[in-house]
């Protein structure tokens, strides 16, 4: 069963396409990271699932039901911590939690919910208007859980926590996952996606520019590792060795440097016994590792420009200041 | 499907018995009777209960409903601001549980208000006046409850049909506007245009059904039908009308038996007009909106 399937899902905002003909499906019980840089159309594509905004053209379902016609079936079998959200000032944390209980008939126990998002019995009992930034993902989180949702859809879960909420946050997916349910969650944060995720979809402007697993990825951008050795005399002589090494697609010499091109891991250390054996002095090696970040940007065009900034502009303060461009 | 239209009113109550919006609109309401009782307590010897009862329809026919819109003005677009509403639907309750919700919710909050400053009405009648005009207190409480309910309903509808808290705010105040100062330019303007006169007494009888339409006077006039004395309509009067006719309910300015639209019974119906025009208005709006 799919958990959740789009077909040609396209919004237009006047003259901008925040969507572009999305097909995307995501399988019953992975745990699917929804990457993009900020305005790349994650929020939007999100927004149409939840009945939020209407397609322009195409369509989705969600657990088998249609996005649209359907919602109301969708809704109490899912959690959703949306994007630009905010709670209720001057209800209690756990009037939110309780609130989301009754709506979803569910035999919930608040005060384990609340521990389980790390929200503190003091914190509990205290107006939410009160709260911080990280302290609202924690209640909308734990508002989500209620009712052992089939599928989780986050929206930007990462945003507002500190690296030790992030962690938590990344643990709370994994024990999800681990019971079975199916988790979709976007980020425009590579490094907060690829600890949890099977598998990845990269949304650039609109459209889905790869869907694959990171290691999948990696490989497919011809990733991989470039790896640069200074010989103790000129590299000319060991071009032949090194290129007879499987696992290097590319091996160039300048002076007494080699460097190659590695698309397998373990190619790095039978390119050392090689060249040790074909009388080559090593003198220093350096290993670049393509990183994801790198990969991210590669699939992005190193863009994270403003286009469909409308879509994504309710995103967060710690979002804008780590996509640093805005 | 269950409705969720009951937990969402629970909500929004609660959180309304929160604010300090739903205190202050007792406290105003709640104070008027106070001081308007306490003020006659002093000046008239003679007055009865039930005549001091007739005394509150003319601050609360302008109280009541700018605390109604108050109350519900923001009640819809103000979470679409703010982006609770996303929390909200995210769960599972529709977009029509959360405007049926929301509309009951502020509907009872302006019906507590109302509620309370009939009580102590009732209360200060007794000790201060020496009796208890219950049917009238009844009827002119329900009339009233009537009253704040639609101006809280109107005010939801177009809180649900609008996409910023200022074309909500600009609607409810020139709604408002229309109801106590534009009307009669209004409806006696192009009545004057079209017969070269100002409406007479006995007007045409389209010009008689806009007049039974304004809110207004479909509060003053079935006020003063439950009551002793009569409740005189605050609106602007610009001169184009009859001063005498502005006075006069429609049925009474009717030549002959007025028909049924013309009853003054049917300001109930007018009443409910406009709660239930502008929520049908904002619902559909709200249904069909990206969020």
């Amino acid at each position: 069963m799919t958990a959740i399937e789009t077909t040609g899902l396209t919004k237009t905002y006047g003259e901008l396409t925040a969507v572009d003909d999305l097909d995307l499906t995501i399988e019953d019980g992975e745990v699917f990271g929804f990457l993009g840089p900020n305005g790349a159309g994650k929020s939007t594509t999100i927004n149409m699932l939840l009945d939020f905004a209407r397609p322009t053209a195409g369509s989705a379902t969600v657990l088998g039901y249609d996005a649209q016609n359907e919602a109301d079936e969708i809704s109490p079998r899912v959690g959703v911590l949306p994007e630009g959200f905010d709670i209720y000032p001057r209800l209690s944390g756990r009037r939110h939690i309780e609130f989301a209980i009754e709506t979803k008939d569910a035999a919930n126990d608040p005060d384990a919910i609340l521990e389980r998002v790390g929200l503190s019995a003091d914190d509990a009992v205290r107006p939410a208007g009160d709260y911080s930034k990280g302290m609202r993902q924690r209640l909308a989180t734990g508002m989500a859980l209620i009712g052992d949702p089939d599928l989780l859809i986050m929206d930007e879960p990462s945003s507002g926590l500190d690296p030790h909420g992030i962690r938590e946050m990344q643990e709370l997916v994994r024990s999800e996952a681990e019971r079975g349910t199916t988790v979709f969650f976007s980020s425009h944060i590579l490094e907060h996606v690829e600890a949890v995720c099977d598998r990845v979809g990269v949304l650039n402007e609109g459209t889905l520019v790869a869907v694959d697993t990171i290691d999948g990825l990696r490989e497919s951008i011809g990733g991989g590792a470039t790896m640069e050795l200074t010989l103790a005399t000129a590299a000319d002589g060991h071009l032949e060795t090194a290129r007879g090494v499987t696992g290097i697609t590319d091996v160039a010499a300048s002076g007494h440097t080699l460097e190659c091109s590695i698309v397998d891991p373990a190619a790095k250390a039978t390119l050392v016994t090689a060249l040790d054996g074909a009388g080559a002095t090593i003198q220093d090696m350096q290993i670049d590792d393509v990183s994801l970040e790198s990969l991210f940007t590669t699939l992005t065009n190193g863009e994270t420009d403003a286009d469909g900034q409308s879509t994504d502009d309710a995103g967060t303060p710690v979002a804008a200041t780590t996509e640093g461009d805005r | 499907m269950t409705s969720h239209i009951p937990t969402v009113a629970r909500k929004e109550f609660e959180d309304a018995g929160r604010s300090k919006l739903l205190w202050a609109l007792i406290t105003l309401l709640v104070g008027i009777v106070v001081i308007g009782y306490t003020a006659i307590w002093y000046t008239a010897d003679d007055a009865t209960a039930s005549e001091v009862l007739g005394f509150l329809g003319f601050p609360l026919q302008t109280i009541v409903p700018i605390a109604a819109l108050i109350a519900g003005y923001m009640a819809v677009v103000g979470e679409r601001r703010s982006g609770s509403i996303k929390l909200l639907l995210g769960l599972p309750p529709n977009r029509t549980d959360v405007v049926f919700g929301k509309l009951l919710g502020r509907m009872a909050v302006v019906g507590t208000a109302v509620v309370l400053a009939f009580l102590v009405a009732l209360v200060l009648g007794a000790a201060f006046f020496g009796s208890v005009p219950v049917a009238d207190w009844l009827a002119f409480a329900a009339i009233t409850l009537l009253f704040g309910v639609t101006f809280a309903g109107l005010a939801v509808g177009v809180s649900a049909g609008t996409s910023t808290r200022g074309k909500s705010m600009a609607l409810v105040v020139g709604l408002y506007m229309i109801f106590v100062a534009l009307w009669e330019l209004l409806t006696a303007g192009p009545y004057y245009l079209l017969y070269d006169e100002g409406p007479p007494v006995e007007a045409e009888t389209w010009y008689l059904v806009l007049e039974q339409f304004n809110p207004m006077s479909a509060y003053t006039t079935l006020s003063s039908n439950a009551i002793e004395g009569e409740v005189f309509p605050f609106t602007f009067q610009y001169g184009l009308e009859d001063f005498e006719a502005s006075q006069m309910t429609p049925a009474e300015r009717y030549a002959g038996d007025a028909p049924f639209y013309l009853e003054d019974w049917f300001g109930v119906i007018v009443l409910l007009f406009w709660l239930v025009i502008p929520v049908a208005i904002g619902y559909y709006r709200f249904t069909k909106t990206d969020l």
